[in-house]
C-alpha cells in the first residue's frame, strides 16, 4: 500500500514544534518495540495519539465518518512505515505531517485543486472577511474561550481553515505550508491573514449574541 | 520589516492593512521597525484594535492543540483487521 507522494522521511522540523510536541511518557520505548512487529506497542502508539490525529482530520476534513477513515489510513501508513522513524524529529510532527500528507491526498483525489488557493478554494463574497478601515469597532473581550474559538475555526471556508489550523494550531511554517498545498509563501500568508479576519468577525458575532442573550435573561 | 514609507507621508488604514500579512509572518507587532507602520499603530485606535485581536486569535488558537474529539472504537476495529490480514506492517520494519 503505496501512497504517492507521500514524504515520509524526516523533514528539518521548525524551530518550535519539539517544544511544542515534547516526548510522551513511554512513547519512545513503544516506537521501538512497535518497529519490533509488537502488536501491543502499535496500540500503545495508537492510544497515545488517537486524538490528536483524530482532531486534525476532523478540523481538515469538517466530517467525521472521512476523519475516523483518513484516522485509520494515518495509523496503518505510520505501522508500515515506523522502520523509518529516526528521531530526528518529535514523533508527534512526523506523524502529523504524515495525516496533513494523507487528507491532502484525499481531497485532491475528492477533486479539490489545492495547486492555486485563491483561485479555488477562496471562499464566495458572503464568506470572505470584512475590511476593516475607519470604522470604530469594539476589541474582542479578551476572554474568547476555547468551545467558541472551535465553533468559529469549525465555521471558516475549508481553504481559510486548512492553512489556520496548519499555521496556527499545528504551529507549520508557512513555507512547509506553501510545498504541502502546493500554492507560494505569500499566498499561505494571505489566506492565514483572511482566516484570522473571518474569525475575528465571527467571534465578535458570537460575543454580541452571548451579551444579549445575558441582557434578555436579566429582564 | 523594512521601511516602505517616509513618516512625512502617514499611511492610511488599507496600506498599514496591507502590510499585515507579512507583519505577523515576521513576528507580529512586537517586531515592526518601520516608523511609518509604528506611527500608524500608536495614532490609529481602530488598526490598533485589529492588531491585537488579530495576535490574540493566533495565540489562542494554540490552546487546540489539546484534542478534545476522539475516533470512535470502530477505527481501532478496522485497524486491527487490517493489520492481522497484511502481515507487510509487521516484516516491513525488520527488513531494514
Amino acid at each position: 500500500m503505496e501512497v504517492q507522494g507521500l514524504q515520509m522521511t524526516e523533514a528539518k522540523t521548525a524551530p518550535g514544534l519539539f517544544k511544542r510536541n515534547p516526548p510522551i511518557a513511554g512513547e519512545a520505548e513503544a516506537i521501538e518495540r512497535a518497529k519490533a512487529g509488537d502488536a501491543e506497542a502499535f496500540s500503545k502508539l495508537y492510544a497515545l495519539h488517537k486524538r490528536r490525529v483524530y482532531t486534525l482530520c476532523l478540523r481538515m476534513l469538517g466530517n467525521v465518518s472521512e476523519a475516523e477513515d483518513m484516522t485509520q489510513e494515518a495509523f496503518l501508513h505510520l505501522f508500515r512505515k515506523i522502520g523509518s522513524f529516526r528521531g530526528e524529529s518529535a514523533f508527534s510532527t512526523w506523524l502529523h505531517r504524515l495525516t496533513v500528507n494523507l487528507v491532502l491526498m484525499h481531497l485532491r483525489k475528492k477533486g479539490l485543486q489545492l495547486v492555486s488557493l485563491e483561485e479555488t478554494i477562496n471562499p464566495s463574497e458572503d464568506d470572505s472577511p470584512k475590511r476593516d478601515f475607519g470604522s470604530r469597532d469594539t476589541q474582542l473581550a479578551g476572554s474568547v474561550d476555547r468551545v467558541a474559538l472551535e465553533r468559529a475555526v469549525a465555521s471558516l471556508p475549508p481553504g481559510y481553515r486548512m492553512v489556520f489550523v496548519l499555521h496556527d494550531v499545528e504551529g507549520f511554517e508557512h513555507n512547509e505550508i506553501a510545498v504541502m498545498l502546493e500554492c507560494s509563501t505569500g499566498n499561505s500568508k494571505s489566506q492565514l491573514h483572511k482566516a484570522r479576519l473571518k474569525l475575528r468577525e465571527l467571534l465578535r458575532q458570537s460575543e454580541s449574541t452571548s451579551l444579549a442573550d445575558l441582557k434578555e435573561a436579566a429582564l | 520589516m523594512t521601511p516602505k514609507n517616509s513618516s512625512s507621508n502617514p499611511l492610511s488604514c488599507a496600506e498599514f492593512q496591507e502590510q499585515l500579512p507579512d507583519l505577523f509572518a515576521a513576528g507580529g507587532s512586537d517586531h515592526i521597525d518601520d516608523p511609518s507602520l509604528l506611527e500608524h499603530l500608536r495614532t490609529c485606535e481602530n488598526c490598533s484594535a485589529l492588531v491585537r485581536d488579530l495576535q490574540y486569535i493566533a495565540d489562542q488558537a494554540k490552546q487546540l492543540l489539546q484534542p478534545t474529539h476522539e475516533p470512535s472504537d470502530n477505527v481501532w476495529k478496522k485497524i486491527q483487521e487490517s493489520l492481522s490480514s497484511d502481515s507487510s506492517y509487521v516484516t516491513e520494519s525488520n527488513e531494514k
